[in-house]
């Protein structure tokens, strides 16, 4: 007998909540992108504060202002709210709120298991907070963690354990949210759209979510090892139990090296919507986009060693991943191409979006070519755990993920709000940002050539001068921090009101659902079932 | 090894947007019934996840807590579970039947992908070890792994592969009270399955004072067949939940996706296993 016979009865309309209890019921994908975005907001200033801790021990040589230990427990702490905690929650909120509306669908295959990934996100973190008050205090071995000295004897205390398991919950959510966003986006698309009329945002979501589903269990392996070894005295790790500590850098990179292109693919999507629309052009290149993104994602899982040239792996190792590290520049180079394309010629606006997206292409620039420094062997092995990889990776995660986040921020805001955010403010924040960043992490190049070390509390004091540059440059930083937040947090109330589905004019170019629909959108998202027709030209 | 009817009629995985509708395309007059329902229980589970975990991390660390504490743990998991089980259970006559089995579906499988992943971290270490790490595997002082007895628990496990699979073929043509009879079979050679593992457990444990403090090795075998062990203990609380709603007439032909779901982890429970038993026993 076929299945389709049988009676559906209608659904009744949903239960209504209201004030707090709505938002802690609410199953709509709109809402729990907004508590993602939230969630990463706050815990960017944590992990922000963290960062001026680590900076102001760095104003000096042998500072006195804050011990070694706690040092490492802020430099630890900073990258790992940085990444887990606000990078990823705040792409997966973005994904979370525009996905469903891009392919025309109602909402996520799975509302409720998609409340669950957002609420699953508090328990960890309110761990990771908490840590910082056991005996020992917080994890300190670094967001890499490697052992031995994450293990018993060189990290004894429930810090680095409370951290492990913290990562653990934090990867149940990943993946929940990974299932449901490839299952909303193959099976929920409105009639008419193919797999190759999707937004870009939706295709790099859809890379990024293969990425997390695959690479994100391997970490829960590993730091279910690593707790286990820590807690029960296992040996997964322990050379003198025939366990391997470079064993450990070879998993756990192979989950961090798709760990970083899960920060940026999203950022990459943004992109492809920011910079032709203020363009006034469509995305250039499309179909090669498409490719580029998988391409990247495919490639991503072959050059995890590219961390680890100077542990000791083989020569052929080193050619071999060398070579696909290299090989991803590939296209990269040939989505940075597509976006100058998507612009040229067209008449540009220079909105606070642009201004962000422009300022993500010269960063991400200068971030991506450091890191093809950094894949050859023989430049890899002077600059390692150099200040130099410091520069290459805030040059691709702030100049790159972070302004990226930003551009979708001023470009989406008046859709999920209904409101607009102050212009001129916006402005501030972006020279802020980008003055600053370059004042900040340019520098640190420089250091690394000179062979400062990363990751330690003291350094030689010919190097003074510039960190103290570097870290009066953290001010121009925090300012644009405050700018933001205050924008954001005023407009919410009293901004400017606006109910044009497409205040940018978008779709008079280009063919993007959510601007078709109302501003802000209507919980079910859409009052007639949306059919697209693709333009082909 | 999925053969049944509907999961084949259904359109392959690309078919995309022109297959079966999602809800919503459905002829509906007011747009609000679109929304999706709120519910509670996704937070109270996450939440009751995070005591739990809390919990068994002072257990571990040597804690002395309230054995209550680790009780109302267990209960924050379980009610929000059951309410969330039972919501759903409820909403689902509100959906298209097609529709919402092929989301299950894809969704489960692509889970159990990322459970793979997880089994493969384990995999990638034990042959990391073995081949680029170790001197000797196993290492000297490492008890000889009896392949025999464990080969009869593989032969067991995947002989009940094949039982759950008549057992599903039966429900679909209709007749239950043989696919029960399959269930229970399958149900009772999963069960001694577990009783071989544990009784190879215990003899290495007292006869070879093997444990999983006993080098990177033990700690291999050990987490390895346990993680596994824990599945099969997971599959079989499954295959019960199948049966009760067998029992009664939860599922029937058309609202099924229990069925598939068990069907689909046991055989990935089973699969990992092979590969164990090939790895562990044999390589
Ligand atoms: C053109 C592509 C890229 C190449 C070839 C590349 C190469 C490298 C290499 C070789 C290292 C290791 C340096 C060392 O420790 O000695 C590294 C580090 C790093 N890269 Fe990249 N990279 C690329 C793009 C990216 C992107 C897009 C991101 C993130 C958005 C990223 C984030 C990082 C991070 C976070 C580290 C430091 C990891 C750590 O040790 O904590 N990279 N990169
Ligand atoms: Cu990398």
């Amino acid at each position: 007998m076929s299945t389709a016979d049988a009676a559906v009865a209608p659904a009744p309309a949903p239960q209504a909540y209201s004030g707090l209890m709505d938002w802690l019921t609410t199953t709509d994908h709109k809402k729990i992108g907004l508590l993602y975005l939230m969630f990463a907001f706050v815990n960017a200033w944590a992990g922000g504060l963290f960062a001026g801790v680590v900076r102001l021990r760095l104003w000096s040589p042998n500072s006195s202002f804050i011990s070694p230990h706690l040092y490492n427990e802020m430099l630890t702490m900073h990258a790992t709210v940085m990444i887990f905690m606000v990078i990823m929650p705040a792409f997966v909120g973005l994904g979370n709120y525009l996905v469903p509306i891009m392919i025309g669908a109602r909402d996520m295959a799975f509302p409720k298991l998609n409340a669950f990934g957002f609420w699953m996100m508090i328990p960890p973190a309110l761990m990771m907070y908490a840590s910082f008050f056991t005996v020992h205090g917080s994890a300190r071995g670094g967001w890499w963690s490697y052992p031995p000295l994450s293990g018993p004897q060189f990290s004894p205390g429930a810090g680095e354990s409370l951290w492990a398991l913290a990562i653990i919950l934090m990867g149940i959510a990943s993946i929940m949210g990974a299932v449901n966003f490839l299952v909303t986006i193959a099976d929920m698309r409105a009639p008419g759209m193919g797999w190759m009329d999707l937004p870009l945002f939706v295709w790099s979501n859809v890379i990024t979510a293969w990425l997390l589903l695959l690479a994100v269990p391997v970490v829960s392996g590993v730091m279910v090892m690593l707790l286990s070894d820590r807690m029960f005295g296992t040996g997964f790790f322990q050379p003198g139990l025939g366990g391997d500590p470079l064993l450990y850098e070879h998993l756990f990179w192979f989950f961090g090296h798709p760990e970083v292109y899960i920060m940026i693919l999203p950022a990459f999507g943004i992109m492809s919507h920011v910079v032709p629309a203020f363009s006034h052009k469509k995305v250039f290149g499309y179909k090669g986009m498409v490719i580029a993104l998988a391409s990247i994602g495919v490639l991503g899982f072959m050059v995890w060693a590219h961390h680890m040239f100077t542990s000791g792996i083989s020569p052929q190792a080193q050619i071999f991943f060398s070579t696909t590290s290299l090989l991803i520049g590939v296209p990269t180079g040939v989505k940075i191409y597509s976006w100058l394309a998507s612009a040229w010629g067209g008449t540009i606006d220079f909105t606070p979006a642009m201004k962000f997206a422009l300022g993500f292409i010269a960063l991400f620039i200068i971030g991506g070519l450091s890191g093809v420094m950094l894949a050859v062997v023989p430049f890899d092995i002077a600059v390692h755990d150099s200040y130099f990889v410091v520069a290459h990776l805030h040059f691709v995660l702030f100049g790159g993920s972070v302004m990226g986040l930003m551009a979708a921020i001023y470009y989406w805001f008046p859709k999920m709000t209904g409101r607009l955010l102050s212009e001129k403010l916006a402005n501030w924040h972006f020279w802020l940002f980008f003055i600053g960043f370059i004042w900040v992490f340019m520098p640190m190049h420089w250091l690394g050539f000179e062979g400062m070390p990363r990751r330690v509390a003291f350094y030689r004091p010919q190097f003074a001068p510039l960190n103290r540059f570097i870290s009066a440059g953290f001010l121009l930083l925090l300012a644009g921090g405050i700018i933001f937040t205050y924008n954001v947090l005023h407009s919410l109330r009293k901004g400017e009101r606006t109910s044009d589905p497409d205040p940018w004019g978008v779709n008079d170019v280009q063919q993007s659902l959510e601007w078709t629909t109302a501003t802000p959108p209507k919980p079910w998202n859409f009052d007639e079932e949306p059919e697209f027709v693709p333009a082909h030209d | 090894m999925n053969m049944d009817p509907i999961s084949t009629s259904l359109p392959t995985p690309h078919g995309g947007a022109a297959a079966a509708a999602p809800p919503g395309h459905a002829a509906h007059s007011d747009p609000s019934a679109h929304a999706p329902q709120p519910s509670g229980w996704p937070l109270l589970l996450a939440f009751g996840i995070g005591l739990f975990a809390t919990s068994f991390f002072l257990l571990a660390s040597g804690y002395h807590v309230m054995p209550l504490f680790y009780l109302s743990a267990l209960i924050c998991v379980l009610i929000p579970a059951l309410g969330w089980a039972t919501t759903i259970a409820r909403e689902r006559h509100h959906q298209d039947p097609v529709y919402t089995y092929r989301i299950l579906r894809r969704g489960f499988f692509y889970f159990l992908l990322s459970e793979g992943a997880i089994f493969g971290s384990f995999f990638a270490h034990n042959i990391y070890l073995r081949y680029a790490h170790a001197k000797t595997w196993p290492p000297v002082g490492a008890p000889y792994l009896d392949p025999h007895l464990a080969a009869i628990g593989t032969l067991l496990l995947v002989f009940s592969s094949f039982t759950y699979h008549w057992c599903h073929q039966a429900f679909l043509k209709g007749k239950k009270a043989l696919a029960k009879n399959w269930l229970l079979a399958t149900i009772a050679l999963g069960i001694i399955f577990l009783c071989i593992q544990g009784y190879d457990w215990g003899k290495l444990k007292a006869f070879d004072k093997f444990t999983y403090q006993h080098g990177a090795f033990g700690s291999e075998f050990y987490w390895m067949t346990g993680f596994h062990g824990l599945h099969v203990c997971v599959g079989l609380l499954f295959l019960s939940l199948v049966y009760y709603r067998m029992e009664t007439n939860q599922i029937d032909q058309t609202y099924n996706f229990s069925l598939t779901a068990a069907e689909y982890y046991w055989h990935f429970v089973d699969i990992v296993w092979v590969l164990l038993f090939f790895v562990i026993y044999l390589l």
